[in-house]
């Protein structure tokens, strides 16, 4: 499919084809013409161009001549995939998507199952053989085209069947879905340029200055189907283990499924090694277009597949979702392997990640035995021990203690900030205690139930966040040791060389004046970092150990950071120094 | 409706230790209008202030206590306030709050681990729902923000937060140091509760 000549609005991204401008086709297409171009398989595409996104906001509505193109494109995907638009026996669907060629939020999203009515749903039901199939894509068509085309705010996606969800459109809107295929087409297309003026997507170019009038491109992209035979199926694959980051693929199978299947957890999965016992031509393909992404994209990926009709399609591929640890290993086999530098490979593990890995850990054999205080929801991982106060100011005044509280409100924000663990009665993993202390990785158990505040308040007690347990008293633990950790080893060495601060492990050889955050009394700080005096040469205290003090003191162009961890500190500044959004 | 200084006042229950130029951006009073009321506050005993920053006082605190039910008497026997408030914590206040643990936690190999927003297109549909969760929250507040123009100005708070978050400052989605989504939230859910004379719910 090559075939690109002769369009006004519309771009094919062919596997010979020369790169398409972004500008002209997204981001999205861009990508899939990259897929293309490894000599990958990607569901059959076309693009309406950012150009014919112009001429529709010239003209209010839709640039002669696009509608014919559009059933052209159509005729295209029909014909590389011999299925037809609106039609049995094998009816062709497709997904229409936005893409800019800057990203771009506040515009429309994806509408899945184009394409869909009572009678394509009939001849989905016969082709796959599963009634509750199809009519589950026709209830989700249903619900996307509702939301994002006629602007239904009712939350759609609750509704049981398609005729429900389309009764709820029309006491929304007064209006209903149309059945002719080409029709829905069209509207989407329409409703994909207006979503790039939306209100969001207005502010959002309004505060970063870009043009207001930048328009969108429209993916139309053919769906694929796992279901349809005992030769279809769907999965995930990871180039690299997400766990421990070795370079072996790790992946799921699931034989006859569909896309949601695998997502949803409804259904098990089974290790991907099912699939080279079922069908070893199409293992061996994925594998080589997994190592080719894997090589192309310079980093681990996730690939989302299908196999239809025995025939493989690659969906998607993005770097792969990974552990601390296996971020660590990931970026150090990528310099090893001379597919990135070490200046890069010191922006591919975070300060975060890092601090994750050496966070410490309950000693092995230390929690038997011992009391258990209390317990609730494992809301933030760590370890501390403190002794347990019951306000934000006894926080602040008595550093290393243990907030205890019934439930948390903004007032208790600088009491979380100064605490080592933070506990409460009330609430579960999303409460505002939760995610205050998720973003100050500090140890968080909440919900340990009515009187706890009492129960705990002057014990000293050691909480671990990562099993929502507290124990009477101060556990032992272990954490790993940066300096002999081979990989942390290298990881620092290379990010001291990269960073615009020296980060020492003592203050011992530091450069004065020094100023240390540590000797300002707790009740004169606020949510807000304390000023670094001009002329400082060395920064010290738990404020600059964490990311945004970091920042500050690159700011304010000390020379040294005294901090008893160096990597996570290391890394922060270097992040410091590529940030200009 | 509370009086200038006692707005400063309850600015300072939502967030402490803070500049009058911090506290004019809650209350949406001009930066002139918050010193005046703060000079006030401090006089009347309800505020200390200390280097530039203004802290609540225990009799603040006693002062707004017995201040809110005449303040918002209108607004507490208001039914459409009251259901405004059921649907707040039922609805949106959950979305919002899981959609921010979805952001900083994702599951790998079925264990929580750390957001490292290496996928841009997680986070990205993270917040676009965010975004929806926003507009929806702006219609359910309107029985609210007819009578109370400073839940107005969250909402507007909440929705440059997003434009940031959108814009990759990824510390404006849970960020504590900054106003981020969460911090505001937090913020507006507070200044919500003693509004309506509410309870915090779990």
């Amino acid at each position: 499919m090559s075939v690109s000549a002769g369009f006004r609005w519309l771009v094919v991204p062919g596997q010979a084809d020369t790169e398409p401008s972004r500008d002209l086709v997204g981001g999205k297409a861009w990508s899939l013409w990259r897929m293309r171009s490894l000599g990958l398989r990607v569901p059959p595409a076309f693009v309406i161009t950012t150009k014919a996104c112009a001429a529709y906001f010239a003209n209010g509505a839709l640039p002669d001549g696009l509608a014919e193109e559009l059933a052209v494109g159509i005729g295209l995907l029909e014909a590389e995939l011999d299925r037809s638009f609106g039609a049995g026996p094998r009816p062709l669907l497709v997904s229409v998507r936005s893409g800019a060629a800057v990203s771009m939020p506040g515009m429309m999203d994806t509408i899945l199952d184009l394409g869909c009515n009572d009678e394509v749903e009939r001849a989905l039901a016969a082709e796959s053989g599963d009634a509750a199939f199809a009519a589950e894509v026709h209830r989700r068509f249903a619900a996307f085209y509702g939301r994002l085309v006629l602007g239904s705010t009712e939350n759609l996606e609750d509704h049981p069947d398609t005729a429900t969800v389309r009764a709820a459109i029309t006491a929304d809107t007064g209006r209903d879905i149309p059945t002719d295929p080409g029709q829905q087409l069209r509207a989407a297309v329409g409703a994909v340029f207006g979503s790039s003026r939306s209100r969001r997507a207005l502010a959002y170019r309004r505060h970063y200055g870009i043009p207001e009038d930048l328009g969108t491109a429209v993916t139309v992209q053919a769906m694929v189907f796992g279901n349809l035979d005992d030769d279809s199926g769907t999965g995930v694959l990871f180039t690299r283990s997400p766990v421990d980051g070795a370079r072996v693929p790790y992946g799921e199978y699931l034989p006859r499924g569909q896309g949601e299947d695998v997502v949803s957890g409804r259904v098990t999965p089974k290790p991907i090694e099912l699939l080279a016992q079922r069908a070893p031509a199409v293992h061996a393909e994925l594998m080589t277009a997994a190592e080719r992404l894997d090589r192309h994209g310079r980093d681990a990926q996730d690939i989302e597949f299908t196999v239809q009709h025995g025939q493989l399609y690659l969906l998607q591929s993005r770097p792969a979702k990974r552990t601390a640890r296996a971020a660590v290993r990931i970026a150090l086999a990528l310099v090893d392997e001379g597919l990135i530098t070490p200046a890069e490979a010191i922006r591919r593990v975070s300060a975060d990640q890092v601090r994750t890995l050496l966070r410490p850990v309950i000693a092995p054999g230390a929690d038997t035995g011992a009391v258990l205080a209390a317990s609730g929801t494992a809301a933030s991982p760590g370890v501390a021990a403190g002794v347990a106060v019951s306000t934000p100011e006894e926080a602040q005044d008595e550093p290393g203690s243990v907030l205890v509280r019934a439930t948390t409100s903004p007032d208790d924000v600088h009491g979380m900030i100064a605490a080592v663990a933070v506990v409460t009665e009330q609430g579960g993993a999303t409460s505002h205690a939760a995610v205050v202390s998720r973003a100050l990785d500090t140890p968080c158990v909440t919900g340990c139930g009515p009187g706890t505040v009492d129960a705990l308040t002057g014990q000293l007690i050691t909480v671990d966040g990562a099993s929502g347990r507290i124990y009477a008293g101060q556990l032992p633990t272990t954490a790993v040791d940066e300096t002999r950790d081979e990989d942390l080893r290298r990881l620092t060495a290379w990010a001291q060389a990269g960073s615009p601060v020296t980060v020492a492990g003592s203050a011992a050889d530091a450069p004065e004046p020094v100023f240390d955050a540590d000797a300002i009394p707790p009740g004169q700080l606020g949510e807000d970092l304390p000023a670094i005096p001009p002329g400082t040469r060395t920064v010290t205290g738990a404020l600059f150990t964490a990311p945004d003090g970091v920042r500050a003191a690159v700011a304010a162009g000390v020379e040294v950071i005294v901090a008893p961890h160096r990597l996570p500190v290391l890394l922060a500044a270097v992040a410091c120094t590529e940030r200009t959004p | 409706m509370l009086d200038p200084s006692q707005l400063t006042v309850h600015a300072l229950t939502l967030r402490q230790l803070a500049s009058a130029d911090q506290i004019a951006d809650i209350t949406g009073q001009t930066a002139a209008e918050a010193e005046a009321a703060l000079d006030k506050a401090v006089a009347d005993g309800t505020v200390i202030a200390a280097r530039g920053s203004f802290m609540i006082t225990p009799a603040g605190r006693a002062q707004l206590d017995t201040a809110y039910p005449e303040a918002f008497a209108g607004l507490r026997s208001d039914p459409a306030v009251n259901a405004a408030m059921d649907s707040f914590e039922a609805g949106v206040n959950q979305q919002v709050l899981s959609l921010t643990t979805d952001w900083q936690t994702i599951k790998v190999d079925g264990q929580p681990v750390t957001n490292d927003h290496g996928d841009p297109s997680y986070d990205g549909k993270i917040i676009d729902r965010l975004g929806r969760v926003l507009d929806k929250t702006a219609t359910v507040l309107n029985p609210v923000t007819a009578a109370d123009p400073m839940t107005g100005r969250f909402v507007d708070r909440l929705g440059l937060a997003l434009t940031r978050a959108e814009g990759g400052e990824t510390d404006y989605v849970s960020g504590v140091r900054v106003d981020s989504v969460h911090t505001v939230w937090f913020q507006m859910h507070e200044h919500l509760l003693r509004l309506t004379g509410r309870e915090r719910p779990q």
